[in-house]
């Protein structure tokens, strides 16, 4: 399959899903007037990556999130949450969410994240800024 | 002897312009044309004696055969032998036989759109305007662009009146709650700062002989579709309280949670693929029942939390409610508020706040404004009135996000508990 890549731009983040080495990166800033419609074509492509995914195959998740607005978080939260149904049918998923040292929102986002998805081994590290 | 022969009255007043500025027919200038029949000599003659005259239209039986145009007619007179060639010929010669012509009944956008399409040349020398292939007169681009500008302007000025009365309605529906809170709470602060005119973060407050019941939410989205969710939900909510949920904040959240998810029908699509929308809309909010005689604060929070103050503690307590927003499809139909209830200590601070103000991005490093940062601002003005903290918190805001625009809707809401606050 494919790998899936979309260059970041001033309201959406850099979505880097590479497929062919199992490792899905996330990252920037995601504020677009329409999250629904930037977050579709993503969703369905994971979608389809983990339809095709053998149930002992090990996922590399990678979220740093500067900022994103109310309506992306439902969709953030929404593909975690189908990492979360692959983890319970199998399949391995270890994600890693950073945010910056300074920021509490972002850790405790990322704290709440692992309370909610029990299935994903999910770790919350500072992530330093040259 | 003056060609133009009528320009649409510019001495009109402005309304009466902008009223008037819907179709080509507006931007009409009556000029008599000349025929085929008309020599050179005789055009040299009129752009000579009319200096202003850009094009002179051609019209043949009543219909325009070309435009005129006054610089290319004199610089073609102005080559060797032309005026000798040309001087007794007709005055087709020179002039362009393709000019754009305007119905007199196209509407000004259209009308733009075909002059855009038809080329500079139609900007240069303007236009010929026929009514059904006759000619009428001619219009310019400078005038068409003049009135597109006003329809602009005038749109805008709908839009934004209607948003602005929009903001009366959203804030007459809350007078009654800040009227209730200034009877309530002697040392009180609001703070409801709307991104945009009007707000998707909303609050309430009603008094009773034996307490107060208060609220903060924050709808999904911000401007109008947000200000919309503050109606719905205000209207859930005003019909969710009775005597029996009133002291129930956590069974209020409850109902509202389940009036929302059936009136906007949101079933539960979180695995589903389907692109196509369905309502995922609520609200983050906070309720809280404050008993008078026990002193005792009931409050249940649907992802947004409860900030307390007591006199002699040195840290601000911060109380979670579930994470659960109400509405919104991932949020089950029979989801559980609870209520979490503490005592008032004579003198303790509560505050609530949605996130536009903890995730404003701010600061050197573009981060949220963030939970330390808003405790450090309360802990430092704990002793003063609740108007001063309001304002320092406001400020402390401002100074933190600098040059970096509002994100969202900003609220907040405290209040001290004192003696006066008991039956």
């Amino acid at each position: 399959m494919n790998d899936f890549h979309l260059a970041p731009t001033g309201e959406t983040p850099e979505i880097h899903f590479e497929y062919s080495r199992n490792r899905l990166s996330v990252a920037g800033e995601s504020y677009p007037e329409n999250a629904m419609t930037f977050y579709a074509p993503i969703r369905s492509s994971l979608a389809q990556y983990l339809e095709q995914l053998s149930v002992d195959a090990a996922v590399e998740a990678h979220f740093a999130f500067k900022y994103f607005n109310s309506s992306s978080t439902k969709l953030i939260r929404h593909l975690i949450g189908m990492l979360n149904d692959a983890a319970s049918q199998g399949v391995r998923v270890a994600l890693h969410w950073y945010h910056d040292p300074d920021d509490d929102m972002m850790m405790e986002f990322g704290m709440d994240l692992g309370e909610e998805y029990r299935q994903i081994a999910l770790k919350v590290s500072p992530l330093e800024t040259a | 002897m003056n060609r133009v022969l009528s320009v649409q009255d510019s001495g009109r007043t402005e309304a009466a312009e902008r009223a008037a500025l819907r179709t080509t027919r507006d931007l009409l200038i009556e000029i008599e044309p000349v025929t085929p029949a008309v020599e050179n000599r005789d055009v040299f003659a009129i752009f000579e004696s009319e200096t202003d005259l850009i094009g002179l239209p051609v019209v043949e039986d009543g219909r325009p055969i070309g435009l005129i145009n006054r610089n290319i007619f004199m610089q073609s007179l102005a080559r060797p032998f032309h005026r000798e060639i040309y001087w007794h010929k007709s005055c087709i010669a020179f002039m362009d036989k393709t000019p754009f012509v305007a119905e007199i009944a196209l509407s000004i956008e259209e009308l733009s759109l075909r002059i855009v399409e038809s080329g500079t040349k139609t900007l240069m020398d303007g236009f010929i305007i026929a009514e059904q292939g006759r000619y009428r007169g001619i219009g310019l681009a400078q005038d068409m662009l003049r009135a597109m500008a006003f329809l602009q302007a005038e749109r805008n000025r709908i839009v934004m009146e209607s948003i602005d009365y929009g903001s009366v309605i959203q804030r007459s529906l809350s007078r009654a709650s800040r009227q209730a809170m200034r009877r309530s709470l002697p040392d009180h602060f609001l703070l409801w700062e709307p991104r945009d005119v009007v707000s998707g973060d909303f609050y309430f407050f009603q008094d009773y002989p034996d307490g107060f019941l208060f609220g903060l939410y924050d709808c999904t989205g911000h401007g109008v579709p947000g200000a919309f969710m503050t109606l719905i939900m205000s209207s859930f909510l005003q019909g969710s309280i009775r005597e029996e949920t009133r002291r129930d904040p956590g069974r209020l959240l409850g109902e509202i949670n389940r009036r929302v998810k059936s009136a906007m029908d949101q079933i539960d699509h979180q695995h589903s693929d389907s692109t196509e929308h369905h309502s995922d809309d609520g609200m983050d909010a906070a309720f809280c029942w404050y008993d008078r005689h026990s002193r005792r604060l009931t409050y249940a929070g649907a992802h947004l939390q409860l900030f307390m103050l007591a006199p002699g503690e040195d840290e601000v307590r911060i109380l979670s409610g579930e994470r659960h927003g109400v509405g919104y499809a991932t949020t089950s139909m029979d989801q559980i508020w609870t209520n979490h209830v503490r005592e008032l200590e004579e003198g303790a601070a509560v505050y609530l706040f949605t996130d536009g103000l903890l995730d404003q991005l701010g600061g050197e490093r573009r981060i949220a404004f963030g939970k330390r940062r808003l405790c450090a601002t309360l802990l430092a003005h704990r002793d003063a009135p609740m108007s001063t903290q309001r304002a320092a918190l406001f400020e402390a805001l401002l100074g933190y996000q600098g040059a970096e625009p509002r994100k969202d809707d900003i609220s907040a809401f405290g209040f001290r508990a004192t003696g006066d606050l008991g039956a």
